[in-house]
């Protein structure tokens, strides 16, 4: 049986990479700083295996099939898939039996998730693993929800997938500790008129919701208001799939904040910590 | 798309579109392509016009891509995504892209 060790969320975007020097040497060096935090707290729960809720932008997946939600089930991961991202090309090593646990638990829930063997990771999953120092023998298990190309999959249901993984990771006999990571958001725009404004209101009160608020509360606020703080921001469904994942005795614990609009994005990392019985 | 056809505006939510319309499919085609093939982005890099020549889209369409005039796409519902790879996978000016799209915005659609 898997213990949860640590669950964890973080913004992911391109610019951090291929445009490092559109921020202050200030704000590059705040960020960059966060992400080795969060790499230090994941290294400090010395997972066997990482479990990390991303979006597909467009690369694996396109109008010719486009799940809802996706389960990796490979042995490894080659990343990056956009030609034009300033990232090493590499390989990062995957649980595949964790993946097939994780699908087939799904399925005994009444979940309904695609499953790939053969996916090419994207930013949303290398940035963040990259920037946080995480080594690339740490196996990962991908899972994939579309927050880019509505129709979407509501809140709510990111949320009772949250729930159901702490369940199917619970229940997997074959490694001893599994870390959670959730990677988007907060408020930015993609490709849209508004690119570049943040909505720093939103942020405070979807963070503040998460660290105060029933689920209810916290996925009424996020579905209502997702529109007023633009398309990229239907990526904080990874955010409340890592509350379901912490579960209700969490303590949310966000260490980092800082919208950057010369990097389009409310930047935020933060770790849901177990309080002690 | 003629003079009297009403051209989609910016309806200031997250998305143009609810779920892609036949045009829409045809533009993200076109982007995911260009972007993910090269053979594809060698043929639209040499030559825009017959790389679309036989794609159903209305000339307008067309002379958006012809154009690299985003806005439009956008208007018109092409994955917001699709079109910011584009833009890095051309090596489009940062500035270029943002004006084009915030042409078609709040402050000045």
């Amino acid at each position: 049986m898997a213990d949860i060790t640590g669950v964890f969320a973080a913004t992911h975007t391109p610019v951090m990479l291929n445009f490092p020097d559109a921020v202050s040497v200030a704000d590059r060096e705040a960020v960059y700083a966060s992400f080795k935090e969060l790499g230090k707290r994941i290294a400090a729960a010395r997972p066997q295996a990482i479990v990390i809720a991303a979006d597909d932008h467009l690369h694996n997946f396109f109008l010719n099939n486009l799940p809802a939600f996706c389960i990796g089930a490979a042995d490894s991961y080659e990343t990056p898939i956009e030609p034009w991202l300033k990232a090493k090309r590499r390989w990062l090593q995957g649980n595949a039996a964790l993946g097939a646990h994780l699908i087939g638990e799904a399925y005994a829930a009444g979940f309904d998730p695609a499953l790939s063997m053969e996916l090419i990771l994207d930013h949303g999953m290398l940035t963040p693993l990259e920037l946080a120092g995480v080594p690339g023998d740490l196996p990962v298990v991908p899972l994939l929800v579309n927050c880019v190309q509505p129709p979407l999959p509501t809140m709510q249901r990111c949320l009772q997938w949250g729930k159901l993984l702490r369940e199917a990771i619970a229940s997997f006999k074959g490694v001893e500790r599994v870390c959670f990571l959730g990677t988007g958001g907060l408020s930015h725009d993609v490709g849209t008129p508004r690119m570049g404004m943040i909505n720093e209101a939103f942020d405070k009160e979807f963070l503040r919701l998460l660290r105060e608020g029933t689920d209810e509360a916290v996925v009424r606020y996020a579905t209502d208001n997702v529109n007023l703080a633009g398309n990229g921001t239907e990526e904080i469904r990874t955010w409340l799939m890592a509350r379901g994942v912490a579960g209700p005795g969490a303590r949310f614990d966000s260490f980092f904040y800082r919208p950057l609009t010369t990097w389009y994005t409310g930047i935020a990392l933060a770790e849901w910590q177990q309080v002690c019985d | 798309m003629t003079e009297a056809t009403a051209k989609p505006r910016y309806n200031g939510k997250n998305w143009q579109l609810g779920m892609p319309d036949a045009d829409a499919y045809w533009i993200d085609r076109i982007l995911f392509d260009v972007q993910h093939k090269r053979p594809d982005f060698e043929r639209f890099v040499a030559d825009r016009v017959a790389y679309m020549a036989k794609i159903p889209l209305p000339q307008a369409l067309k002379q958006a891509l012809y154009d690299n005039d985003f806005g439009q796409m956008y208007l018109a519902g092409a994955n917001p995504y699709l079109i910011r790879a584009h833009c890095l996978a051309l090596r489009i000016p940062e500035d270029t892209f943002l004006d084009s799209l915030r042409a078609v915005g709040p402050v000045h659609g």
